[in-house]
């Protein structure tokens, strides 16, 4: 989470276990050895040329009191202006950041819920291709969870890797969207999961919410 | 020369980054605006009437989509605007699909999957689905990465692999003859010789 990072004497405390919402990622960051950390911060540079072209120099440093920061070069401040730190980068820079670092370390199995917060919707769209290509070397298996209709309507998401979610009175129907014969028929014509489930986990009986709220 | 302005109408990202590709190719000065689309066909139906109507006030659009399933392109064109296409709007149709242009560079393409030439169609206008076509091909595959990222999993639903946009856009812009393609299909060529001589005309 952004605001983690940004504003961490808001959040101050003993945290988590396994720090689900990256409040010590500056810490994890630091305390990578350096060879790995330089060649992980490279290759997230690299990435982040497609969303953040103008940040380059990405590197990390501690401040006099020895707190860890992320650092960057904007190419289109003036000369001389000096680098930005990490409560200076837009929330969605610092997400993409967590998200690659998160990608590239380990090869445990990785749960990412709703990655596309923050994110512009030209991003987000990229995401599936994104994680196939940062897993590919490494087969590892990574679960999202995700609302985004422009991260579903990737066609080379098969109904056999989605988990539908399907609310009702009596609580959350989980289904593999490719056992619905419905759904099978529909995506193999060429239509994308966001256009044939994404509809069918909204909440039922939404129309009436505007009508409750008068 | 001054340059040209002009907004883009596409299906999708292939189809964006074969139109960017023909635009640099042309040597001329086009400068893309905004891009509408890549949500598939129907938005594209739906918005075509509007993007004539700003072609008329002196917008420059350039329309690609794929012929799919219709007849042929002038009465798909009728269709969508039920008018004469102004003519600071460039409406251009894939026959069938942007991938039979990829497909009519037979020796790059092949040389890109690592198959032979010989298994190459030598109309890719004439094929009824051009999509399953390069899958198919690049089922033969001697490249596992590339194979992997572009074919669909055994059993999948889905209708291209992991990493289809991601490869055949490696494709397009740094492997694909366009010069070879134009003498293969003569949906690309008609689409290349408007874009050679385009001049928008400005509203008074």
């Amino acid at each position: 989470m952004p605001q983690l990072l940004k504003h961490p004497e808001a959040f101050k405390g003993p945290g988590l276990s396994d720090d689900p919402f990256g409040k010590n990622f500056l810490e994890l960051v630091a305390r990578t050895p350096e060879t790995k950390r330089r060649s992980r911060l490279k290759a997230i540079e690299e990435a982040l040329q497609l969303a953040v072209p103008q940040l380059i120099n990405l590197s990390d440093v501690k401040d006099e009191t020895g707190v860890p920061h992320l650092e960057a070069t904007y190419t289109h401040w003036r000369p001389g202006a000096g680098r930005q730190r990490e409560d200076q980068f837009s929330d969605g820079t610092l997400r993409l950041i967590g998200l690659f670092w998160t990608l590239l370390d380990g090869d445990a199995p990785l749960l990412l819920e709703e990655p596309e917060l923050s994110l512009h919707t030209a991003i987000v769209k990229k995401l599936p291709s994104l994680f196939y290509r940062m897993q590919r070397k490494r087969k590892r298996q990574i679960f999202v969870s995700t609302h985004s209709w422009e991260m579903l309507q990737d066609k080379g998401i098969g109904g056999e890797e989605v988990v539908m979610l399907e609310p009702n009175n009596e609580g959350t129907i989980a289904t593999v969207a490719s056992k619905n014969s419905d759904i099978r028929k529909l995506l193999s014509s060429g239509l994308s999961i966001a256009e044939v489930a994404l509809p069918r986990t909204a909440p039922p009986n939404l129309e009436q919410l505007s009508l409750n709220l008068e | 020369m001054s340059p040209i302005p002009v907004h883009l109408a596409v299906e999708d990202d292939l189809s964006e980054l074969v139109i960017r590709r023909l635009l640099l190719d042309t040597g001329r000065d086009y400068s893309v605006g905004g891009v509408f689309g890549r949500g598939g066909f129907g938005y594209l139906k739906s918005r075509a009437r509007n993007w004539n109507a700003a072609a008329a006030a002196g917008k420059s659009i350039l329309l690609l989509t794929d012929l799919d399933h219709h007849p042929c392109p002038p009465g798909l064109i009728e269709e969508w605007l039920d008018a004469e296409p102004h003519t600071n709007l460039i409406f251009r149709v894939a026959v069938r699909e942007v991938e039979s242009w990829l497909l009519a560079d037979r020796d790059g393409l092949a040389d890109f999957l690592g198959i032979g030439v010989a298994v190459m169609p030598s109309q890719p206008d004439q094929i009824p689905d051009p999509k399953q076509s390069l899958v198919n091909l690049a089922r033969r595959s001697r490249r596992r990465t590339l194979r992997e990222s572009i074919v669909p999993r055994d059993g999948s639903t889905a209708v291209q692999g992991p990493d289809y946009n991601g490869c055949l856009g490696d494709f397009v812009r740094g492997h694909w003859n366009r010069n070879a393609a134009l003498g293969g299909s003569p949906s690309l060529e008609g689409a290349w010789s408007r874009l050679m001589v385009f001049e928008p005309t400005w509203a008074a």
